[in-house]
């Protein structure tokens, strides 16, 4: 179709417009959702790789009884760094960070995240933190009392070192940075949706980055009160869980696992959203009870703020309390349920296409049910009491976290690498890696079942060899070393695939979402006419995609005068205002920089500096907010 | 379609911020007063033996203040919105005063507490010092953001600072609210 | 075969003494039966759902378009996420509500109660109503209703025999209790289920189970004071043991020494094994313990003794062997 020159002239001006500085100063300062969207690729990936070798030092000290590979001081470091770097550092910047920031403008049709400015803080203090806690591990100051770090172990009598204040306020800063980009989703979906996406035309995966949002706004505080309380007593001597003092332990669960409980949906909610994004495309059907699958993940991300006392049933708490949060612990089964029947029906009555992506969610479902049919047995309460703390927990949530969370995430990349990069994957390597790594984690998650079943429990360095658990350690141990290698096979196919792939074009796949709908890798402006949605799957509404080009030749919903994306009610869609974006800013860089070294201040006890830091920051807060988008 | 002063019928984006950013204090300020009952409840004695209970007239008064001062930041907002600068200008100056002497005598009764009571005595005086300190903080942070109001306002009123205006007072009835649920909580004993 | 591989491997860890699936009284029988019940089902459902993605691939080359008639889906989507899901859910609800009795409640009237104190990381075991104090070993009678009164002095350890009931935390300022009651003498094996520092994978305890006569003899040997060396080792072992350190930490009834941060070794020499049942108790291990106890379990409070000569040594292993 030929481009007539008025459309010309006005994409011309958008790509004017919407350039950001080039080289590496324009990383530095990009408020483009796309780009913060692959530094957190590139900065989760990373941290991935950290957490993967931890995992993989300690799997070889395991792998048989009596090992010497490393002592309990550095497995104990090692277990710790493990847990906070795989659910802080990787799974949530990957799935909100990554995919939620790169896809959602696209999938609503705007131009930027509501906030692009506070987008970009959002990222850099999630660098932040993560090098300040590993700068703990750089020291040797690990913290190494576990990811849920219980008191009073973790208290400054019982941990004199400074690893739990490396853990408690990098914590803090990355909540920050979580909370920042929860905002962010919220505003956006709700306000820069493209005029005539009402709710319920709003693509499924939009829904699970709503409900993790919820989610991280509502639990993210109960983590701060604690972490804070826990400084204030490690620091200042302040009593909240000293039982001497009036002070109680419990009180440390309670608050955690009120954060605690909620993040684990925050973790899995965003792979549910890929999941329903990748299915329909690849079985050619939209998804089937789509009202339903909204529904449940939203139910999934409310009624999972009410069954956190299931992580203390052996504290001996009364039973009255422990049966309502068991029965809470088995309703939550059911909007999960919903889904999966859900996505299975939609595979059954749609003509699936086997490629990486959908094998990957193919392997998702299975861990998910199996995983979660290990969580309801977990909600038995005597039977939890004995396996509470074993290997048959962190089976479970390992089925759960990485063989539920992960796998969508991974399918992911694969899946929208053609729209990132411009070029497609190896496909038949890809198949390979999606075996190599789905028969490795069943090899490497499942004995621990077992093991847990015969008494092993967890977060030890070693065991005896006459308890049976020898061989189990050892299976899982070569599971480990396998699935490791089918994720390097997945890199380097990626990697190779991003400089010699085959160019692939806007829709590759036949996606059903508005990403689809525009050129790969998408201009910065994401789409020269905001597109016009009368449903879920605007890409497929072929009616709808034939007025884009006469629209943009007659400049309707082109928005070319500035930097601008329309604005919208929050229910219905209607069409409201014209909102101005902000262009690149040194701002957020500059803040997330002074709040780390506020932090690292506070870490070091200097807490003078610390509250100048706190000044600085807010001089560099007025600084930011002198410059005012206007639209034109 | 341009302009920048259309009528809309959503609240701004900055607003929306606003009301998230409130949903999350307001949820750490649940933590932190869900946790003073905890604690409370675990105790027969309560403040310990020795510990006079705080008193209730001066908190409840200056609950009371602060409260008030929402009424000119409110009128600022509605001034703000109808573009009128100057009175905008008048009522989140009124507020700052207001704000400003309830800080000033919040933190010389803390003071007056600290001279008294220890924070590192037992669990009550930890809770105590530090639901306290939070909120404190939280008006702290107020008074600065009315100062920067300020500040932008004695020039022009964009678009822009009308929003800031309207997000800042919302801020402010948040904090208002909590600071009547906080004097609450930390009253509780003398009830 | 994944799933089905799991009863198999079971099996050939039931004869494993800290199993879950090697029960030896009601309550870990009845959690055992609540097990395998739910497994059962388990493999039910994950057959469903396996058979369903089955029968996407199958289909998968079907001609023409897919339909989008929802219909047919909602039915399934209703029937097997919510409707089935119901009713199960309710089930297991009233079977685990059955269960929990047994498990949960605290104990009943009992005939014995023990007192059994977490430490880093160890276990101080004392027999109320007697001046009996022993470490990592806690005999009961067979047959008889136990009360166990879980406590700890330091940070939250966890309580936990496999065979003969469920774990419970031991948490500072909570008197927590479960009920130990087993019918069959034997050697059952415990550890420690929450973690607790460095020492946590080598924290764990014998709860032995004996004839109640054979117990009350027990008992009554081990309440009384520690033996007097006869021999020449034996004596300069003792004379070593209250001058070089060892009273700090250690108490042994009948001597001066009266430390409470380490075990108490009154009668040590009657125990199976040391430092928590990290290594059998032979006069060899006990000498090396003596001389390094970090290189036998890392972190460990204890100081090694390594300086003193190696005849002092031998003398405090003659000494201590000798407390039975």
């Amino acid at each position: 179709m030929a481009v007539g020159t008025a459309a010309r002239e006005r994409v011309e001006r958008l790509d004017r417009i919407w350039q950001e500085r080039p080289g590496f100063t324009g990383w530095l300062t990009t408020t483009d959702h796309k780009r913060i969207g692959i530094l957190y690729l590139v900065t989760s990936l990373a941290f991935f790789a950290a957490g993967g070798v931890e995992a993989l030092v300690m799997r070889t000290q395991l792998a048989q009884a009596d090992e010497r590979v490393v002592g309990p001081g550095t497995y104990d470091q090692l277990m710790t760094m493990h847990g906070v770097t795989m659910i802080f550092f990787f799974v949530i910047p990957l799935s909100i960070g990554f995919f939620g920031n790169y896809l959602v403008p696209l999938m609503i049709g705007a131009r930027d995240m509501a906030f692009p400015r506070m987008n970009a803080l959002s990222y850099w203090l999630y660098l932040g933190s993560g090098i300040l806690l590993y700068s703990g591990l750089a020291l040797g100051h690990a913290p190494d009392a576990g990811w849920f770090n219980y008191v009073p172990l973790a208290s400054r009598k019982f941990s004199p070192g400074t690893g739990v204040d490396f853990y408690a306020l990098g914590l803090i800063l990355n909540s920050v940075s979580s909370t920042a980009a929860a905002a962010n989703f919220l505003v956006t979906i709700g306000r820069l949706r493209a005029p005539g996406m009402s709710l319920n035309r709003m693509p499924l995966f939009c829904f699970a980055i709503l409900a993790t949002s919820f989610s991280l706004v509502f639990a993210l505080p109960a983590l701060t009160t604690d972490l804070v309380f826990l400084e204030l007593s490690r620091k200042f001597g302040l009593h909240f869980f000293d039982v001497g003092r009036g002070g109680n332990p419990l009180l440390w669960q309670d608050l955690f696992w009120i954060f605690g409980h909620p993040e684990v949906y925050i973790i899995v909610l965003p792979a549910f959203g890929i999941a329903t994004s990748i299915i329909p495309t690849f079985t050619r059907r939209r998804m089937a009870a789509f009202p339903l699958v909204a529904l449940a993940e939203l139910l999934v991300a409310f009624i999972g703020f009410g069954v956190w006392v299931h992580h203390m049933f052996a504290t001996g708490l009364p039973e009255i309390a422990m049966i309502f949060f068991a029965a809470a612990s088995l309703i939550i089964v059911i909007p999960s349920g919903i889904q999966i029947f859900a996505w299975c029906m939609t595979m059954v009555t749609g003509k699936p296409e086997y490629r990486t992506p959908l094998l990957f969610i193919v392997g998702f479902i299975l861990f998910f049910v199996f995983g979660g049919l290990s969580g309801i047995m977990l909600a038995a309460i005597p039977f939890d009491q004995q396996v509470t703390d074993t290997y048959f927990v962190v089976a479970h949530f390992h089925y759960v976290i990485w063989g539920a969370a992960v796998f969508p995430l991974l399918g992911g990349l694969f899946y929208w690498f053609p729209k990132v990069t411009g070029r497609m994957y190896d496909e038949r390597l890809g198949q390979t890696t999606f075996w190599l790594v789905f028969i490795g984690t069943n090899v490497t998650f499942f004995p621990m079942h077992i093991s847990g079943m015969l008494g092993m429990p967890r977060r030890v360095w070693t065991y005896p060899g006459h308890l049976g658990w020898g061989p189990e350690n050892f299976i899982s141990t070569l599971g480990a070393f396998f699935l490791t290698g089918g994720l390097v096979l997945m890199a380097v196919n990626l990697v190779v695939s991003r400089f010699r792939g085959p160019l692939a074009g806007p829709n590759p796949f036949g996606g059903a979402t508005l990403e689809w709908a525009t050129s790969s890798p998408p201009p910065s402006y994401n789409f020269a006419v905001i597109p016009k949605v009368s449903s879920p799957y605007a890409t497929w509404d072929e009616d709808d995609r034939e007025t884009d080009p006469q629209r943009l030749e007659r400049g309707d919903f082109v928005l070319e005068g500035g930097h601008l994306t329309p604005g919208t009610t929050p229910v219905d869609g209607h069409m409201d205002e014209i909102l101005a974006m902000p262009e690149e800013s040194p701002w957020p860089i500059t803040l997330a920089f002074v709040a780390t070294l506020g932090t690292a201040f506070i870490l070091a006890n200097h807490l003078i500096m610390a509250a100048a830091m706190a000044a600085l920051a807010a001089a560099v807060l007025v600084a930011w907010h002198s410059g005012e988008p206007e639209a034109a | 379609m341009t302009a920048t002063a259309t009528r809309r019928n959503a609240r701004p984006n900055g607003w929306y911020g606003m009301v998230i950013l409130v949903a999350t204090e307001a949820s750490l300020f649940g933590t932190l007063m869900a946790s003073y009952v905890y604690l409370r409840f675990q105790t027969a004695v309560w403040p310990p033996h020795g510990v006079a209970a705080p008193s209730a007239t001066a908190p409840t008064v200056l609950a009371l203040v602060l409260v008030a001062s929402a009424l000119p930041m409110a009128y600022a907002a509605h001034a703000a919105d109808r573009g009128r600068r100057r009175a905008a200008l008048a009522g989140i100056a009124c507020a700052l005063v207001i704000q400003a002497v309830y800080l000033g005598f919040q933190i010389h009764l803390y003071a007056d507490d600290l001279s008294r009571l220890s924070p590192s005595r037992d669990a009550y005086a930890s809770i105590y010092f530090t639901l306290l300190a939070v909120h404190h903080i939280h008006v702290g942070v107020g008074i600065l953001l009315d100062l920067w109001l300020l500040a932008r306002l004695s020039r022009r009123l964009t678009p822009y600072r009308r929003t800031a205006v309207s997000a800042v007072a919302f801020y402010w009835y948040f904090v208002a609210i909590v600071g009547l649920f906080v004097t609450a909580t930390i009253t509780s004993p003398t009830w | 075969m994944v799933p089905l591989g799991l009863p198999v491997l079971l099996a050939t860890g039931c004869n494993s003494n800290q199993a879950i699936t090697n029960p030896a009284t009601r309550p870990a029988r009845d959690i055992n039966t609540l097990w395998w019940a739910m497994f059962a089902g388990a493999m039910v459902v994950f057959a469903v759902v396996v058979a369903l993605l089955v029968i996407a691939f199958v289909r998968r080359g079907r001609p023409g378009e897919p339909s989008h008639d929802d219909r047919g889906p909602y039915k399934v989507i209703i029937g097997g996420g919510l409707a089935a899901p119901i009713v199960v859910l309710a089930i297991l609800f009233g079977f685990v509500i059955h269960v929990m009795p047994a498990t949960s409640s605290p104990p009943g009237p009992t005939k014995l109660t023990v007192d059994v104190i977490g430490h880093q990381w160890f276990w101080e075991v004392r027999y109320p109503g007697t001046p009996a104090v022993t470490a990592d070993e806690i005999h009961i009678p067979s047959g008889t209703a136990v009360d166990v009164r879980a406590t700890t002095v330091d940070v939250i350890h966890s309580f936990w025999v496999p065979r003969l009931n469920r774990k419970i935390d031991m948490i500072p300022g909570q008197a927590n209790r479960i009920e130990l009651d087993a019918p069959d003498p034997g050697v059952y094996r415990g550890q420690c289920s929450e973690f607790c520092g460095v020492g946590h994978a080598q924290m764990a305890f014998y709860v032995i189970v004996q004839p109640p006569a054979r117990f009350r003899a027990w008992l009554r040997v081990q309440s009384r004071p520690a033996a007097t060396p006869t021999t020449t080792a034996g004596l300069l072992g003792r004379r070593t043991f209250l001058t070089v350190g060892c009273e700090d930490c250690h108490a042994i009834r009948g001597t001066s020494a009266a430390g409470r941060v380490g075990p108490d070794l009154t009668h040590l020499g009657s125990r199976r094994t040391l430092a928590a049942l990290t290594i059998p108790n032979t006069p060899r291990m006990l000498y090396d313990w003596i001389s390094n106890p970090q290189a036998i379990k890392p972190g460990a409070r204890m100081p090694g003794f390594a300086s003193l000569p190696a005849a002092q040594r031998h003398a405090l292993v003659a000494y201590l062997e000798g407390l039975r």
